[in-house]
Order: structure tokens, then C-alpha cells, then sequence
């Protein structure tokens, strides 16, 4: 299943700004992430808008992760809108329509699972996998 | 998969024109050749040539797993993606955390779910 790159991005980012106790610059996020400075740019603007991410102006200034129950189907809902939408979305027999249904269940399964994974407990793993994080 | 049901459903009148299912199924016939082809290769349809041709499924549809026909129509389901090149630590953080382990709740909830499930009028009483 493709999950966008964007989607993908916002993941990551959210989860190295989860393990960071300060703010931290575009710079920092992205020798982090290994995710160029504009694209990291781009993807905040969502991020930011959905209430994900906190920036913060100044020396000290830089984004930091607004809430700790932040889930990834938020982080992915903000990144790439409604994802994993149903090929025959808008379609007039959807009501109906088994095919329809089938991936409405998978597309269910996706976001409700999705809801049950913290950034938070991804940034637990990565610190204790002791191989990243920002700390 | 469309196709498919529309095949489960008419089959049994013998082999079904794609003509019939574009008609049917307002899709067009060129689209349907061209995932009856992959469905063909991937042995879930049998082709049948000649006057009264058509396509016929290759298995019960009780045996024909919706996650595999999806899989392949897809092209890989699964969210979790062979790392290529280097994977940063977070990458594979998220992979073993989060995707691997989103790709076997899909499975489980489709397990059980076959052509013949969703063939039947009220199928989704599934709940997740």
C-alpha cells in the first residue's frame, strides 16, 4: 500500500521531535531525518495547522511536538488529507457497491489502527533502540 | 474486483463477455482487459476463446482470498516497504512499530474474507 512520501516524512519527523525535550530547527530535523530543509518546510505547514507542531520564533526558537497523545492517523490525516481513499470515491453506487465496502473496511482498519499508535510510544522504541532520537 | 463479482454473479451462466460486465458495471472494456489479463496471470480467471468467450473464475469463489486479489491488483498491499538503501534509525523505528504491525491487522481482518463472502448480498456484517 503506498502511503505518500509526505505522509511518510511527517511520520518521521513527528516521532524525532517526539524524543527532543527543546525546540529544534529545521537544520537539526533534518540531519536527524535525513530529510531536506525545504521539504521539511512544506510539511510543517499542515502539521502546523492541525495543531501538531509548535513553532517558535527566535534563538531559541525552532518546532516542537504540541501534545503527547498525538496518534498517527492524526499525523497521517493532517499530512495527506483523507489518505487511503477508496479508488471509486464520489462514485454514484457506492451505497451499494460491495467493492466499495471492501475498501471501506480496509480503509477502517487502517485508520483505526492508526489511532492506537502513539508518536510518543514510536519515540519510546527509537530511544531505547538507542540508535537516534534527540536527546 | 468489480470484475470479480460480477463473474461470481453471472458466471454460472457460462463464460462472461466483458462487453457484458463494462455494460453492467459502467466501466470500460479496455480497463476490464486489462485487469482481467492480470487477474488471468495471477490464475484467478480463466479465459475461454472463442464465439460465446469470456472469463470464468479459475477457482471457487470460496477459496479466492480478497487480500490476495487486492495484493496483486494493488501491487503489494502491505505499507511496510523493503528498506532500500540505508534506513535511518527512525525509518526502521517506525517500520518494526508501526507499518509491520499495521500490515498484520490488515491481514487478520481480512483473513477470513473471500470472494463468496462478498458475493453474498449482506456481507459486511464484519466489524473491525
Amino acid at each position: 500500500m503506498k502511503l505518500s512520501t509526505k505522509g511518510r516524512y511527517s511520520l518521521e519527523t513527528l516521532v524525532y521531535l517526539a524524543t527532543c525535550r527543546e525546540n529544534c530547527s529545521i537544520r537539526s530535523i533534518s540531519e536527524a531525518t535525513g530529510i531536506s530543509s525545504g521539504y521539511l518546510e512544506q510539511l510543517m505547514i499542515p502539521l502546523k495547522k492541525a495543531g501538531l507542531v509548535d513553532a517558535e520564533r527566535g534563538v531559541q526558537g525552532g518546532y516542537r511536538i504540541a501534545r503527547k497523545d498525538i496518534t498517527c492517523a492524526e499525523v497521517l490525516l493532517a499530512s495527506e488529507g483523507d489518505f487511503l481513499p477508496a479508488p471509486c470515491k464520489g462514485c454514484s453506487q457506492s451505497d451499494f457497491c460491495k467493492t466499495h465496502q471492501i475498501w471501506s473496511l480496509l480503509q477502517n482498519t487502517v485508520v483505526e489502527f492508526s489511532k492506537e499508535i502513539l508518536i510518543e510510544s514510536l519515540a519510546a522504541h527509537l530511544v531505547e533502540s538507542e540508535e537516534g532520537g534527540g536527546i | 474486483m468489480r470484475l470479480l463479482v460480477d463473474i461470481a454473479e453471472h458466471g454460472n451462466e457460462g463464460p462472461v463477455a466483458l462487453s457484458h460486465v463494462a455494460v453492467r458495471q459502467n466501466l470500460s472494456e479496455k480497463y476490464l482487459q486489462q485487469v482481467a489479463l492480470l487477474l488471468t496471470r495471477g490464475g484467478y480467471l480463466l479465459s475461454v476463446k472463442g464465439a460465446g468467450g469470456g472469463y470464468l473464475l479459475n477457482m471457487e469463489p470460496d477459496k479466492m482470498s480478497i487480500y490476495q486479489v487486492l495484493d496483486l491488483l494493488e501491487g503489494n498491499i502491505a505499507f511496510e516497504e523493503t528498506p532500500q538503501g540505508e534506513e535511518s534509525a527512525i525509518q526502521r523505528c517506525i517500520r518494526l512499530h508501526y507499518y509491520q504491525k499495521l500490515d498484520l491487522e490488515v491481514k487478520r481482518v481480512f483473513k477470513d474474507i473471500t470472494l463468496a463472502e462478498v458475493t453474498k448480498a449482506d456481507w459486511f456484517s464484519y466489524v473491525i
